[in-house]
């Protein structure tokens, strides 16, 4: 059942023009969300979630009924509609305001960034609350963003605290209030550890680059960057060039296990492989292919053939080759199978009586 | 060659039955198409009675494998025989199936 309301003919009014606007504040709420979502996407920005709400009839009717005389009409309430970006870094907050600057009308005298009115002393609810407008539209929205971590305790501390209609003993807001700051500190710190993990990046690049490979440690990072220089692609070609055929691009990160399994430290360990392995590995692919009609090959035979070829050059054996088809394939009794067959294959080989 | 399909729930098999060599890959490429409908599930390739598979079987499995990675399912490459899992690892691309014994 409806709550019955004792407003007043000027609150009556404001209802009116509410409702009566309905359908166009839903049409905006879609709007405004399409355009911040196509907008964040071109930029790359990656978001937790972008919400939105127009309030409901009840809520606006005990907010006139509470404070109805503050406004003149709809369009003096600011939060009609509103839309809530979270991000997953404090320091996204500041990117998706300044999206927020270039694609609306700012309403700068009411809007508030409530990280900048904080007590020195005090930890709460930081989020930063923009006033917009489009072109068009008589009624203004607002648009609140903040971090994931700010949201979850907005949350929690509107659930226990000022809305609750019960008053909080105050050892209860004091752990709030701890509880606020120590979410402060963690999304400094995820935003610290993008930063450095940025600069990490950067820098193993720049290495890659430079070719100084024996500085640069083999992890999952570094061996992607080190992969756009397509290290293995002229093995590959040479062992195309055998039959002809054509090269499918596959991806060649499971061998990231595999280098390290074979005691390999470093992307300079990969490179000295690669060039004192790769006539093995030619060896061992046209021994397989060369009298086949086999006219298709993946672009991870190269890195296949080269672990093949060290393994077997240093001892390695059939378990050796075994444990790599199985950090591959999954384990498998016919993973022996094939180990076997190699090592029989590349006892005649020249790379292996060298 | 022969290709044998059947569905149940969101999984199809297909059992392959002969040699898949070049003139047989051609008269089953229709069937390969057919499968792709169901790429969005489960397409399990029996191969129990598979004896061998040229480079163009071997285009045929992996273009069901690039329309199953691009609608979200997966192809399942089941009980091939010690010559044609060969014929993979040659290739490079046994890695790239999930093989069940």
């Amino acid at each position: 059942m409806p709550k019955t309301r004792h407003l007043d003919p000027h609150c009556e009014a404001i209802l009116e023009e509410y409702q009566s606007n309905l359908p166009r504040f839903r049409e905006v709420e879609q709007t405004v969300k399409q355009k911040l979502s196509d907008t964040f996407r071109e930029a790359g920005l990656l978001v937790a979630a972008i919400e939105s709400r127009v309030k409901a009839y009840d809520s606006l009717a005990g907010k006139l009924e509470l404070k109805g005389q503050k406004y003149k009409s709809l369009a003096d309430i600011t939060d009609i509609l509103g839309l809530r970006v979270i991000t997953f870094y404090i320091d996204d907050v500041d990117k998706v305001a300044s999206a927020v600057e270039k694609l609306f009308e700012i309403d700068w005298e009411n809007t508030i960034d409530k990280r900048k009115i904080h007590e020195i002393d005090s930890f709460g609810y930081l989020s930063l609350h923009y006033i917009c407008s489009v072109p068009g539209f008589p009624y203004r929205f607002e648009i609140q963003m903040r971090t994931l971590l700010q949201h979850a305790w907005a949350n929690m501390d509107h659930d226990t605290g000022y809305k609750s209609g019960v008053e909080i003993p105050k050892r209860y807001l004091r752990n709030m209030s701890r509880l606020a700051g120590m979410l402060e500190l963690v999304d400094d710190e995820f935003s610290k550890i993008r930063i450095e993990l940025t600069d990490y990046r950067r820098k193993v690049q720049s290495l890659v680059r430079s070719g100084n490979l024996d500085e640069v440690p083999l992890d999952g990072d570094t061996f992607r960057s080190y992969l756009e220089l397509e290290p293995f692609s002229q093995l590959n070609k040479r062992i195309a060039a055998m039959n002809q055929a054509e090269i499918q691009d596959v991806s060649i990160l499971p061998y990231l296990a595999v280098f390290k399994g074979i005691g390999l430290k470093t992307l300079g360990d990969i490179a000295t492989v690669i060039k004192e392995y790769s006539e093995g590995a030619y060896q061992i692919a046209c021994y397989q292919i060369g009298l086949t009609d086999l006219d298709i090959i993946s672009s991870s035979i190269g890195p296949q053939d080269l672990c093949i070829a060290y393994i077997l050059k240093n001892g390695g054996g059939k378990a050796g080759i075994r444990h790599m088809f199985d950090l591959l394939n999954g384990e498998s009794e016919s993973n022996d199978m094939m180990a076997e067959m190699l090592l029989e294959q590349s006892k005649g080989l020249p790379f292996m009586n060298k | 060659m022969e290709v044998k399909i059947t569905t149940q729930d969101s999984v199809t098999t297909a059992q392959l039955i002969g040699r898949l060599d070049t003139p047989a890959s051609q008269e089953i490429s229709g069937d390969f198409e057919n499968l792709t409908k169901y790429a969005a599930g489960t397409v399990i390739l029996d191969c129990t009675q598979l004896e061998y598979i040229s480079s163009s079987g071997l285009r045929l499995f992996l273009s069901l494998r690039k329309a199953a990675a691009s609608k979200g399912g997966k192809v399942i490459v089941k009980a091939i025989n010690n010559e044609i899992r060969s014929v993979f690892m040659m290739t490079g691309f046994l890695n790239l199936f999930e093989i069940q014994d």
